[in-house]
Order: C-alpha cells, then sequence, then structure tokens
C-alpha cells in the first residue's frame, strides 16, 4: 500500500443558507480544495461522496453524481456512501484506499448536506420494520434524549455535574470563536449555558448541537504526485471504519443486551484502536484530536474510552484547560460540533479539514503548538465508526 | 362523539397475560441472546446456529439511567395534553439480559432514581393526532 497525501481542503463555512442550493454549497468546497492542492478538475482520477439523507442527490443520495455535473462530467468512477453522520469519513475511508491502492492518483472525497429544522427525527415514515420510528412512537425518545440517558449514568458514575457539562459548552465556544468556518462564534458564561433551556435532562439547548447546512471537500494523492506538487504536505497516516459489536449495551432501537464492559459507543472504540494501530501510535500520542461532540457528554466520555486519559479524568483535565489548544489533551480545537452544527454527512469532512489546518500551523488563534499528528473521529446511525489519524 | 378507545403504539412488541404485562420479542435457542423488538437471525458473532424462538420479557428491571423530556417533540411521539415533561428510562430486565427504553409511568418524572426497581405495565401515552388514547409499555417505580 503506497502513502497518501491529504493534499488539498476545502469548506463552505457552516450556517443556515436558506437561499444556496447543496450543490452550489459543494462546489465551494470542491473549488477551494482544489485550489489548495493546485489540482485541476481534469487531474482528479475518482469521486468518493458522502450521501446525503436530507438534500436530494437526484432523489437517491446520488450526490457525488451532482457534483460531479457541475464540474464537468469527464466520465470519472463515482462512490457514494452512506453511514449516516459518519459518510463524509467513510468516503474519506474509500477514497484513501482508493490512493493508496494505486488504483487512482488523485482523489476528490466530498460531503456536504443542507438540513431540514429541528433537530434529526425520523424518515417520516410510520415504519415498524424501523428502530428510529418505534422509539418516537411508543416511548417517545428523541436524538437528545438518548444522549441524554448517557449523560445521567455518567454523572451518577463519576459525579460529573451540570456545571461540568456547561464547562464543556464554554470552552467549545472559547476556541470556536477563533473559525470563521463555524456557525456559533459567541462567547458564552457558564451562567449563559446554565440559564439555557432544558431540553432533555440534563442536557440543556446550548451543550447539544443543532442542525446546520455546509459542505467540505479534500483532495487526497499519491506520494509520487504529492511529491510534484508539495514540499511538506500533510499525510493521512491511517483511515479506519468500524461497525458497533453486538454486546456494547447501547440500545440504538428499543432494546439490547447489557455490556460487561463501560464503553458504550463501540464503533468509536474500535475503529480509534484501529486506526492507532495503523498510525503505530498510543492514544497518548496524539497532538490534537477532533470527536464527534453532537453533545457535551462525548467531549467527557469518549478520550477516556479510547484510553486518552482515566476514567472519570476528563472533568479535572477540562478545568485545568488541558483541552484547549494550548493543554495537553487538546480537544475539539475547531468549536466542534458545538459551535459549527451538524451537517451530518459533511461533518467527519470538516473534522479532517481541522486537523490538517492544524498540522499546517494554519489555524490562527486556535493553533495547537507544534500539532504534528492528530484524530478525526466520527460516529453515524446505524452504528458506523470512522477515525482518520493525519501527521506531518 | 370522537371514537377515542385506546389503540397499541405498535403491532406485536407487547401483551397482557394472565401474569400481567410482558414485552414481546424473541430468543436465539442456541445463544440464548434476547432481542426487543424480534429479530430475523441472532446477532451474537460468537453464536454459530441462529435459532430464533418467541419469548416474553418482564416485568422487573432496574433503572440504568434516566431522562426527563422537557419540550414536547413533534409526532409521532405521543404525550400528555397539554404537554408535561415525561421521564424515559433505560432499564436492565432482571433475568431476561436485556435492557430496554420505556417511558416512566410516575407523577413526578424528577423525582426518579437511577439504580431503583422498576416494573413493566402498559398505560396511556396521551392522545395521538386522531384522538385514539395510545397505550405503550412503560416502567413504574417502585
Ligand atoms: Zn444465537
Amino acid at each position: 500500500m503506497g502513502e497518501v497525501a491529504v493534499l488539498g481542503i476545502g469548506m463552505h463555512p457552516w450556517g443556515k443558507f436558506p437561499e444556496k442550493n447543496l450543490n452550489s454549497i459543494c462546489r465551494v468546497a470542491v473549488d477551494a480544495a482544489l485550489a489548495d492542492a493546485g489540482v485541476s478538475w481534469k487531474e482528479v482520477g475518482a469521486v468518493a461522496a458522502a450521501s446525503s439523507r436530507f438534500s436530494g442527490g437526484k432523489g437517491w443520495g446520488l450526490n457525488g453524481n451532482d457534483i460531479v455535473e457541475d464540474m464537468g462530467s469527464t466520465g470519472l468512477p463515482v462512490y457514494n456512501l452512506s453511514a449516516g453522520c459518519a459518510a463524509g469519513s467513510n468516503a474519506f475511508n474509500v477514497g484513501h484506499m482508493m490512493v493508496a491502492s494505486g488504483a487512482h492518483d488523485v482523489v476528490l472525497v466530498v460531503g456536504g448536506e443542507k438540513m431540514p429544522k429541528g433537530f434529526i427525527q425520523t424518515s417520516g415514515l410510520e415504519d415498524e420494520t424501523d428502530p428510529e420510528y418505534l422509539r418516537q412512537r411508543c416511548v417517545g425518545l428523541p436524538g437528545p434524549g438518548f444522549w441524554a440517558l448517557l449523560t445521567r449514568q455518567r454523572m451518577e458514575e463519576f459525579g460529573t455535574s451540570h456545571e461540568d457539562l456547561a464547562a464543556v459548552a464554554v470552552k467549545a465556544h472559547k476556541v470556536g470563536t477563533h473559525n470563521e468556518n463555524a456557525r456559533f462564534r459567541q462567547l458564552f458564561s457558564l451562567e449563559d449555558i446554565l440559564n439555557s433551556n432544558m431540553v432533555s435532562d440534563p442536557l440543556r439547548l446550548y451543550e447539544i448541537c443543532p442542525v446546520s447546512d455546509g459542505a467540505a471537500a479534500v483532495v487526497l494523492c499519491s506520494e509520487e504526485y504529492a511529491r510534484k506538487k508539495a514540499s511538506n504536505p500533510v499525510w493521512a497516516a491511517s483511515s479506519a471504519v468500524a461497525t458497533a459489536r453486538f454486546d456494547d449495551g447501547l440500545p440504538r432501537g428499543l432494546g439490547c443486551v447489557p455490556s460487561p464492559w463501560r464503553t458504550h459507543h463501540s464503533e468509536a472504540r474500535i475503529s480509534v484502536a484501529k486506526a492507532l494501530e495503523g498510525a503505530g501510535i498510543g492514544p497518548k500520542d496524539l497532538d490534537l484530536v477532533e470527536l464527534q461532540d453532537n453533545t457535551v457528554y462525548y467531549e467527557l466520555a469518549f478520550p477516556e474510552e479510547w484510553g486518552m486519559c482515566e476514567p472519570g479524568e476528563s472533568e479535572s483535565l477540562l478545568h485545568q484547560g488541558e483541552t484547549l489548544p494550548n493543554g495537553s489533551m487538546p480537544i475539539n480545537p475547531s468549536g466542534g460540533f458545538l459551535c459549527f452544527g451538524e451537517a451530518t454527512t459533511a461533518q467527519g469532512l470538516f473534522q479532517i479539514c481541522e486537523v490538517a489546518w492544524q498540522l499546517r500551523g494554519e489555524a490562527g488563534e486556535r493553533q495547537v503548538p507544534g500539532a504534528k499528528i492528530g484524530m478525526a473521529q466520527s460516529i453515524g446511525l446505524g452504528g458506523n465508526g470512522t477515525a482518520t489519524v493525519l501527521k506531518r | 362523539m370522537t371514537d377515542s378507545s385506546p389503540v397499541h403504539a405498535a403491532k406485536d412488541l407487547f401483551v397482557e397475560t394472565s401474569d400481567g404485562p410482558r414485552l414481546l420479542g424473541s430468543r436465539c435457542d442456541t445463544c440464548k441472546a434476547p432481542y426487543f423488538p424480534s429479530s430475523e437471525a441472532c446477532h451474537n458473532p460468537d453464536c454459530d446456529h441462529s435459532d430464533i424462538q418467541p419469548a416474553h420479557f418482564g416485568p422487573h428491571g432496574t433503572l440504568w439511567s434516566v431522562t426527563v423530556q422537557n419540550y414536547p417533540p413533534p409526532p409521532p411521539v405521543v404525550a400528555p395534553e397539554p404537554y408535561s415533561p415525561y421521564a424515559v428510562g433505560l432499564v436492565d430486565l432482571e433475568t431476561d439480559g436485556l435492557r430496554v427504553i420505556g417511558r416512566l409511568h410516575v407523577e413526578d418524572p424528577t423525582s426518579v432514581k437511577v439504580g431503583g426497581p422498576v416494573e413493566l405495565i402498559l398505560a396511556p401515552l396521551g392522545s395521538g393526532q386522531d384522538g385514539h388514547e395510545v397505550i405503550s409499555w412503560q416502567f413504574e417505580p417502585r
């Protein structure tokens, strides 16, 4: 397998853009990534795209085909990947394999989404074979309620307080305020967060990521191609995909087998372990991590589940400032989902863009000093998990 | 007069037996893994022969975690009218080896304690959009 370079990265800022269609948002990200890479559209050998669930792709999630038509129908192969909110980084994994295998010298990876209003809901169909529908109809537990169950369990186990949860959101905005691509850039005090509406107890409105529109793109290329284009590119040290284990104790529908372990999102744990092994490093060797913070809970739980710190230690690291860009365990220097909002299938790629900017030293006020190796992690509906390690 | 006769929230997920309410699911006869709702095939990677048989679950369990739903979610969620916050729990059922979610049937949703005993009941969630009272499984703290 050959080395794979992350030659170009580009984003359309996150926000709500009722006046724009998805293709135009994606094209901004693609144009930026190609320009950043110094690559022309005709040099792209293949496209790996995240299938959008909410916004078209000919009504079948064929978003890659829409993008290719707008860029120029050169006849190149297109792969449309579906993995819930992990689709962007799932597409990255497929693009990575296509370059590493030698099948293509240059691959474009892209994900974009325009989201409907409100929290992410069911398909809207009254389908009794859809576990998400049954969970709403028979119990009444929306997405934030699911996260709230995990959060409450953590509070019981480790004594995590409402102030601890709010402090995660304060920290997210403290760094996200410096990110011109983030949607929510205002600063919040602990009181601001604690005064926001209780949504699903114990989670408050500002502790949960809302939905956004956005798009991100990455140009991957082979080592030989990278050497011609860039003196010191960012490299993909590893890219891993996993699905949930049978016995991880997390009921993704109505029920499950209780877990023998504390780890709940096994798809995250497994993909992270594979990515770290592929990169030949341990969890404490990472200079920064972009992790999927749909809610403040994950920023506390995930580093512990992956061995970056000890179980129950996250709150004290947070309060000591260790998860800030200049701390010992920087987490989500981009501001994370809390500052971006969730554009589902684009999320995995905005995380990869952020890690690449950090490794290039181009992250400005939110820069992790001397960052050499970082990880992006996402999870998606159906028990999909991905992790990507980039290095310089 | 509108017809407000009760309907079940979903087909074939729960039943009233002579011993009281039970959840309707299945269990793999080979590895004993429980499924709710029932599964077409056994998901256990260490089980080499999927043999799914109907099974009843409940009624006794322990509350693993709880949340209070403070805002009214949109349909298909069925909630009390006028809206009042309700609690949802994640319950480990005794002897069944099954963890299951369910609404909690309790006067004060904020009073519920994690780790406490709960019992399966069938009770209305509220009224659906068509005016029918909607019955589902719920857990009552004991
Ligand atoms: Zn089995």
